[in-house]
């Protein structure tokens, strides 16, 4: 384990904080566990987040409760024009999923860049955006989607827009003995285009260093949302009100353009600095809008296919 | 905590057991089943050594708790290799591992892809395996193979024959031809066991290391006593345990910090404890209390008279007497060469460029952490069992250290199974001298220290950052008349093995040129980073950074073609070398020419997009080894009953393929099929003498005494026919496993006949007896010592390994993205024993060189504390990131005293890299770096400064 600041004197490596394990069949049980521990229980799905936290001791739960043996939470099909997508779904199966690909494109080609295959065999969409890390690959698509997580509590559940969700690096609006259990993502009309643009360091696994995704309509509404340059993911939408009902041009991407200075507060940090960030994100928007919108329109010489990266 | 009793089948066995809920599967399938395949390189889900399917799904087995397997499917490597498939055969023929720790990773992931789809595409198996982390092999050979399965004809390895002409005319059999690995099928299996694989019983005592979080402090007191209360810990130790010094090249280091702490990560105490969990616990409740002192972290600064000194005691230090530290100052060893007169010579000069270069810090990243076990059992023998370069440096180094409890070389043995890789990393002494202290105070209980992937970045050797300063002199006509080479050195907290960096960089600064005129200043500096130390290409990679970027841009500025420029300069045969040694043989004009040729180097390429620009480069590279003048190899090779041969040695195989070059060089020798041969890892007690597995000189000095072995046998052989059978020993030679004779040519002796039991004579005795080769080398024409003030006079080096490198890259100006479209590499080997795996070093290493110029690099806080100890944030390749082409150039051109002409190469691959990167970047888009890494954001805001 590296050291965190000057506190930490010792290497962390195996697992050494203590917990019960439970792996219940029924969500009801798995509700009264997480009552029962209260702030120290904590939900375990992929656990590719989970079990890294545990093992550097940033996070010791005193009792897990592993959702996937409830065969709901494994559930991926339409609910009339939406699709749920259970807790318990992996990036893996959305990727293999034909609904996704067919008409969630943004989502599938995001969660084709999710760290890797043996990780995605296990992770999750849902645990991706209960970690809630401000590079997560998931929550710009469910952002233009405007999908709803549904989520289950012992005084009864309730469904949040996405974009109410994030609360900040780590925070969502989960509150104690509830359990995300699914997302809802509404599907959008047959004649749409998507892109998600990645910035990472090369062009295997890496974190996002900007992440953005762009959703375009027919008549020409535009979704875009960025990740890995705020707090939290988040929509652009004084963008989205300028390009709205527009067709593109050179000069509505210029001025889409200037307005990501406004949209987004990106950071330095060791994996890029705030300039390249911005710098790139502009270049992102204007690369991203370009295939989106080629996808939709399916013209163009050049309509890079879903899933090649445009950067 | 509750167990929690769990059932799953494992490689279709119904298995039952309990397990802790905090235990990982990997865990328990390696440490509760003896399932050892699954490999620990990350133990946070980056590198994908303990992939296993879940019911049929790849898995990071590190990331998943045992308890969560109840009722499922687990596979691993041992299952499938009950019945090995046609992608297992395949990985082994066409040599695509080389170390081998990754490959189990590698099987089941492809497996798992193989399974859902028989005929991938080469982007599908690219994308399949980009979680599997390989540092070795540049990924093409893995993934060329598995592409292979769709055509039932390119099986077997794939670079051509070279063979080896004797000078009666007759052609190498072996020798020269790309044989299969002698190790491949055991790496392909599963079968091949590392230090960590290893088993020591219920007994085993684990070990965890409390670390300073200062750069530098002095210690005021270290509170073991909550530690010493838990149940389950046997032993906390501190510095005051074990008051000895170490080193390789000077005794600068402790074993643990004694009143001094210098580097954030140091070891201050060790816990022991029944179990790495309870070892881990209690060693949070260590307390230590620091005083903090000022620090330093740059290596120009630490030389201000007004800089924290770090080594009071510098004066007093033990070291080899070709180092000059200078007491009283951050400087421990200071290399000078003066040759010529630098001011006639920029007096001459049309051009003088200046310029500084400066090159960060980098890791090894070999995917085995380092692992070391030590047991002092109770008649006082200690045996170390560790992943290792080095053992018998390492016996060396841990008796001098130890000898202050009585231990001697006889009482410490080493035993070194397959390393999972090293790239220097696991050269010298780092981490090991704990396990053998520690042992020390448990004494009949083997105590183990696993390093953790963290540990392994920061508080092993890293490769040392550079600020180098060059002033070159050169004329209209291009001739180069003078160089001023200075280099500072942040050679880190202990420079008991990188001084010898800076010495090596010292002595070898000029590069590959022909200069009258030179002066040479390679300071090793002291700062409050960790230890420096040896890291493929010792210091070459560094200094050729700056040096041919300055070259480059010297030519450009006369209106000079850069190569032509390179051509005129190259230094030949028979010239004087800084040191005033001669030049040895050498195939460096052939090096450049080829590779010019591969690269197009001339032909302006027009991308198709106008965004991107592409650019061209051509650089040079040497090196020699940096060893001790008297480095001795030596082998032991014995004969079975059916004439298979064992071959003894105590040079490592870290994935370079040494066995199966000793292998084919006995097999040369003797007419042994390769197969035939077994190579042995070594354990001090039984394998002879080699000094280290570095420096690219085990082809050249290992296979000196390997070929001398296998003559010795042969030798004996020839006498024992001679003396029982009254043929004449001159008429003998030995052909397909038999002896015959010139003269006879009905006789023909089956070896297997006789190599153990003898030849019957007509008295129904016998004569002759087991056959037993030995071999030994040492070069004896090696000197170390010179003029201090100037180096003249010496012999340092035995010969340098030459070539050129040249690049094509295709860069994106707005994203800064760069695109390697083609790599060429040639190099002089002297002679190739094996072009395939000539070809798997150039592939590997390259990728290496291009990562440490195009993305990573170690990054301190203003503390001194890395920020990037993982794989998360110090990116190394994945198969998405190689070059589209590689194209790897054979050059021979003999080194008159190397087994069958050869010398080393391995380090030399890695070397040219980032000046290649460089220079072609600035072709292409005319932006000239002058520090590493050039990533893609630097190339944006560079640009975007203009």
């Amino acid at each position: 384990m590296p050291h965190r600041g000057l506190e930490a004197e010792v290497t962390v490596m195996p697992i050494t904080c203590e917990f019960e394990y439970h792996r219940p069949k029924e969500l009801s049980r798995a509700l009264e566990l997480l009552v029962r521990g209260g702030e120290r229980a904590a939900v375990l799905a992929g656990g590719t987040d989970l079990l890294v936290w545990m093992k550097e001791g940033l996070h010791a739960p005193t009792l897990l409760v592993d959702v996937k043996a409830i065969a709901d939470l494994h559930r991926l099909r339409r609910q009339g024009d939406a699709l749920f997508i259970g807790a318990a779904v992996t990036f893996s199966e959305l990727i293999e999923s034909t609904v996704v690909r067919e008409q969630l494109p943004l989502l599938w080609e995001c969660s084709r860049t999710v760290a890797s295959v043996g990780i995605r065999n296990r992770a999750t969409l849902v645990g991706n955006i209960c970690s809630a890390v401000p590079s997560l690959d998931g929550a710009p698509a469910l952002l233009a989607y405007e999908a709803k997580i549904t989520v289950a509590g012992g005084s009864g559940g309730r469904e949040i827009p996405v974009r109410e969700w994030f609360l900040g690096p780590r925070k969502t609006t989960l509150r104690t003995g509830e359990v995300a259990t699914g997302v809802l993502v509404p599907l959008p009309p047959a004649k749409s285009g998507a892109c998600y643009v990645k910035l990472g360091r090369y062009r295997g696994e890496d974190l996002a260093q900007v992440g953005l995704g762009i959703l375009v309509l027919p008549h020409d509404e535009y979704r875009l949302a960025f990740c890995a340059v705020a707090p939290a993911p988040a929509r652009a939408t004084r963008i989205e009100q300028l390009l709205s009902g527009k067709s593109l041009s050179d000069s509505l991407i210029r001025q889409a353009k200037e307005l990501v200075s406004e949209e987004i507060r990106p950071i330095t940090d060791i994996r890029a600095t705030k300039e390249y960030r911005l710098h790139m994100a502009r270049v992102m928007l204007e690369r991203g809008l370009k295939a989106a919108v080629a996808r939709r329109d399916g013209n163009g010489h050049s309509i890079p296919a879903y899933g090649e990266s445009v950067i | 905590m509750n167990r929690i009793p769990i059932s799953f089948r494992l490689n279709g066995v119904a298995r039952s057991l309990e397990v802790e809920p905090n235990d990982t599967l990997l865990d328990v399938l390696r440490d509760r089943l003896g399932i050892k395949s699954p490999k620990c390189g990350c133990d946070r889900g980056d590198c994908g050594a303990c992939t296993v399917l879940l019911d049929g799904k790849s898995v990071r087995s590190c990331l998943v708790l045992a308890a969560e397997v109840d009722g499922y499917d687990v596979a691993t490597l041992e299952g499938v290799s009950e019945k090995p498939s046609e992608l297992q055969r395949r990985l082994a023929r066409r040599n695509s591992f080389q170390c081998g720790y990754c490959a189990p990773g590698v099987v089941m992931a492809a497996t798992e892809l193989l399974g859902g789809n028989p005929h991938p595409s080469r982007e599908q198996i690219q994308i399949a395996l980009a979680g599997n982390l390989c540092r070795c092999t540049g990924y093409t050979p893995i993934v060329d193979a598995i592409e292979s399965l769709q055509n039932s004809a390119a099986d077997g390895p794939t670079a051509p024959a070279l063979p080896y002409r004797a000078p009666n005319g007759e052609e190498s059999k072996v020798v020269g031809h790309s044989v299969e690995r002698v190790d491949s099928w055991e790496k392909v299996t599963g079968a091949a066991r590392f230090a960590d694989d290893l088993e020591f019983g219920p007994g085993l005592l684990h070990a965890c290391i409390v670390e300073s979080p200062h750069a530098h402090a002095r210690i005021v007191s270290i509170d073991t006593r909550e530690a010493e209360k838990v149940s389950g810990v046997v032993k906390v130790a501190t510095g005051k345990d074990f008051p000895f010094r170490f080193g390789l090249y000077m005794k600068d280091r402790h074993i643990f910090a004694a009143d001094r702490v210098r580097f954030v990560g140091e070891q201050v105490a060790a816990v022991i404890a029944c179990d790495a969990k309870t070892a881990q616990r209690a060693a949070e409740l260590v307390r230590v209390e620091y005083e903090p002192l000022p620090a330093v972290f740059d290596p120009v600064k630490a030389l201000q008279d007004d800089a924290p000194l770090l080594h009071k005691e510098l004066g007093g230090y033990e070291h080899v007497q070709w180092f000059f530290p200078k007491a009283g100052s951050n400087i421990a060893h200071w290399r000078k060469i003066r040759k010529g007169d630098v001011e006639k010579g920029f007096g001459e000069a049309d051009l003088i460029l200046e310029d500084t270069y400066t090159v960060p810090r980098y890791a090894h990243c070999a995917i085995e952490p380092h692992a070391m076990t030590g047991l002092l059992d109770a008649a006082g023998r200690l045996t170390m069992w560790t992943a290792s370069q080095s053992p018998y440096t390492q016996r060396n180094v841990i008796a001098q250290a130890l000898a202050g409890l009585g231990l001697s070389h006889k009482d410490i043995r080493v035993v070194t199974p397959y390393v999972g890789g090293g790239f220097g990393g696991k050269a010298g002494v780092s981490c090991e001298i704990m396990a053998a202290a520690l042992a020390t105070v448990v004494k009949g209980s083997p105590v183990k220290v696993m390093w953790s992937r963290a540990q392994e970045f920061y508080n092993t050797y890293q490769r040392q950052g550079l600020t180098a300063k060059i002033k070159l002199g050169v004329k209209k006509d291009g001739s180069i008349t003078a160089l001023e080479h200075t280099l500072y050195w942040d050679a880190g907290a202990y420079v008991e093995y990188g001084a010898n960096v800076v010495n090596a960089v010292g002595l070898s600064a000029t590069g590959p040129y022909k200069i009258d005129n030179v002066k040479i200043d390679s300071v090793c500096v002291y700062t409050n980073l960790p230890p420096g130390g040896p890291y493929r290409g010792f210091g070459y990679s560094e200094f050729f950074f700056g040096l041919e970027s300055h070259m480059t841009r010297a030519a450009r500025k006369l209106g000079l073609d850069p190569v032509a420029f390179r051509l005129q300069n190259a230094i030949r045969e028979g010239d004087v070398l800084a040191y005033g040694a001669h030049m040895n043989p050498n195939g460096l004009v052939e090096a450049i020419d080829k590779t010019a040729a591969a690269i197009g180097w001339g032909k302006k390429e027009t991308p198709s997009d106008p965004a991107k620009a592409i650019g061209k480069s051509l650089v040079l590279f040497w090196k020699a080894p940096a060893m001790p003048p008297n480095a001795g190899s030596s082998a032991f090779l014995k004969f079975n009953e059916d004439a298979s041969l064992n071959i003894l040695i105590s040079g490592m195989e870290i994935g370079q393929g040494l066995l199966t070059a000793m292998a084919q060089i006995a097999s040369e020798v003797l007419t042994v099929p390769v197969s035939k041969i077994r190579v042995e890892t070594p354990d001090t007690d039984r394998n002879p003498y080699e000094w280290q597995t570095v420096a690219s000189h085990v082809t050249w000095g290992c296979g000196n005494a390997v070929q001398r072995a296998a003559v010795d046998a042969r030798e004996q052989i020839f006498d024992v026919v001679e003396r029982a059978l009254h043929v004449d020993k001159g008429t003998l030679y030995l052909e397909d496993e038999k002896v015959k004779c010139r003269t006879r040519p009905e006789f023909a002796l089956p070896l297997r006949d006789f190599v153990i039991n003898g030849i019957e004579v007509e008295d129904h005795t016998y004569r002759g007896g087991p056959i037993l080769g030995r071999g030994m080398f040492m070069p004896e024409f090696s000197s170390a010592i010179g003029d201090p003030e100037t180096g003249q006079g010496g012999h340092p080096n035995v010969h340098y390994t030459t070539g050129a490198g040249g690049l094509v890259v295709e860069i994106d100006r707005e994203t800064g993205k760069t695109k390697v479209l083609k790599a060429a590499l040639a190099v002089d080997v002297g002679k190739a024993i094996n072009p395939d795996l000539i070809h798997g070093q150039v592939t590997g290493g390259l990728l290496q060189g291009l990562a440490t110029v195009l993305y990573e690099d170690m990054r301190f806080d203003e503390h001194g504390c890395l920020l990037n100890p993982s794989f998360a944030d110090y990116k190394i390749p994945t198969t998405l990131d190689v070059p589209e082409k590689v194209i790897p150039l054979i050059i021979e051109t003999a080194q008159p005293d190397g087994p069958y002409g050869a010398r080393g190469m391995g380090e030399h691959t890695m070397i040219p890299a980032a000046a290649m990167v460089a220079d072609a970047v600035e072709d292409a888009i005319g932006l000239r770096a002058h520090s590493m890494p050039i990533t893609a954001e630097k190339i944006v805001l560079e640009q975007m400064k203009k």
